[in-house]
């Protein structure tokens, strides 16, 4: 009786080490951990080495931590399939937005959370969507020919990630250039350090003024942009807005703004009064 | 017996204050001090409306932003007496950390410059921002 008992316990045993080892191997870059940012404790999912999901704020009785071990169970269960940008999407909940994989949800986003870290729902969805992406991208074991090798940066010089497709899909799958060039015109990354002086741009009621402004961003972008258009907006009866606009064309009709670019030094002369 | 010691106390409180005034006049004016808590005050009471007004209105023009945003006070340095606020970008954990932004600007004939700094205080001292871009200046009527 005992020894029948014991080879049914010594299978479930090997069974349960096979399905931890294959689940360990499955989630191995789906993890969570307690951060601080700017005295406060948050919680950080992260793919590989990348935070792609911050959390400031408790719901539904859990705690950031809580949620955060929540959001990797999830996330990892879903990258456990292929999965392909295009099946990493927004969604609006009552109150809020959601990012799902494959139509799961992965996390929820209400106000609270948004106001915790300045955006709206939608936008701070947005960001994680991008952020999971990229993180997706750089964990892809691709290993790139020579003709697809790009130059290495000078030292101290941020680059863009290129944005993820699935990570088992070749990168010069021919099908997954559109929704690969979608996702990079979506992916905004604010921490460049490429620089360049262009010129800028101003009509005002008393005049017009030219001049020269200094913008940095990630390199591919700040090649981009053409000039600055400063726009002078009032505001009620108590200040005077300034908006820097980085724009890759010289067009007085549209404002083809670029992303992740900014100005950080500006110097400008009075040209043309009225 | 209380009276007096509270007179003591206010006198020495004066007296403190008129000496940090004398050795720091130089550099820190009653002026100075009244610009910044003015700024300081009406970027706690309109920033919020700022920001969302400078991103209608970019969003009107089709040139809003991706990325979080958020209204600080401008400490400047220069010859310009520039009072004002600005908006920063970037991304949302990046912008949360920033506390002002520092100015540096100055005037050479009708040339007008200025340098623009978003700062944070991160580990105490402040030090520069990074991966937050500065979006718009604000300049109050004060």
């Amino acid at each position: 009786m005992r020894k029948s008992f014991k080879v049914p316990a010594l299978m479930a045993l090997g069974l349960f080490a096979v399905l931890a080892a294959a689940a360990a191997f499955s989630s191995a870059q789906v993890s969570f951990r307690s951060a601080e940012i700017d005295g406060a404790r948050v919680a950080e999912v992260l793919i590989g080495e990348r935070p792609v999901i911050v959390l400031h704020t408790s719901s539904a009785g859990y705690s950031p931590l809580e949620r955060a071990e929540i959001v990797s169970n999830r996330l990892r269960s879903a990258l456990a399939a292929q999965v392909k940008p295009e099946d990493v999407t927004i969604g609006s909940i009552p109150s809020g937005a959601a990012l799902n994989i494959k139509g799961g949800l992965i996390v929820a986003i209400y106000k609270n959370e948004a106001d915790a870290q300045g955006a709206t729902p939608t936008a701070l969805a947005r960001l994680w969507r991008d952020k999971v992406l990229l993180a997706l991208s750089s964990e892809a074991p691709a290993a790139p020919s020579p003709a697809q090798e790009q130059p290495k940066p000078a030292a101290g010089e941020a680059t863009e990630q290129p944005v993820a497709e699935q990570p088992a899909q070749a990168p010069t799958d021919p099908q997954a250039k559109p929704s690969k060039a979608a996702a990079a015109e979506q992916t905004v990354d604010w921490t460049g350090s490429a620089q360049k002086w262009v010129p800028v741009f101003s009509l005002e009621t008393q005049g017009a003024r030219v001049g020269m402004a200094q913008i940095a961003g990630p390199t591919e972008r700040v090649e981009r942009v053409k000039g600055v258009y400063e726009l002078r907006l009032a505001f009620k009866n108590i200040g005077r807005v300034y908006a820097y606009v980085p724009v890759s064309t010289l067009s007085i009709t549209k404002l083809d703004r670029v992303q992740g670019v900014s100005v950080w030094a500006l110097a400008d002369i009075k040209v043309l009064g009225f | 017996m209380r009276r007096y010691r509270v007179l003591s106390v206010v006198l020495m409180v004066c007296l403190l204050f008129a000496t940090l005034a004398a050795v720091n006049a130089w550099s820190i004016r009653l002026g100075d001090i009244i610009k910044v808590g003015g700024v300081a005050f009406l970027v706690s009471q309109y920033g919020g409306q700022i920001d969302k007004f400078i991103n209608n209105a970019l969003g009107e023009r089709q040139a809003a932003v991706q990325g979080a945003t958020k209204v600080v006070p401008i400490l400047s340095l220069g010859g310009g007496g520039y009072i004002g606020a600005a908006q920063v970008v970037g991304n949302p954990e990046n912008v949360k950390r920033v506390k002002a932004v520092f100015q540096v600007e100055g005037n050479f004939g009708s040339v007008r410059a200025q340098v623009l700094l978003p700062m944070e205080t991160e580990k105490g001292s402040p030090d520069r921002a990074k991966g937050v871009g500065v979006s718009a200046v604000i300049e109050f009527k004060i």
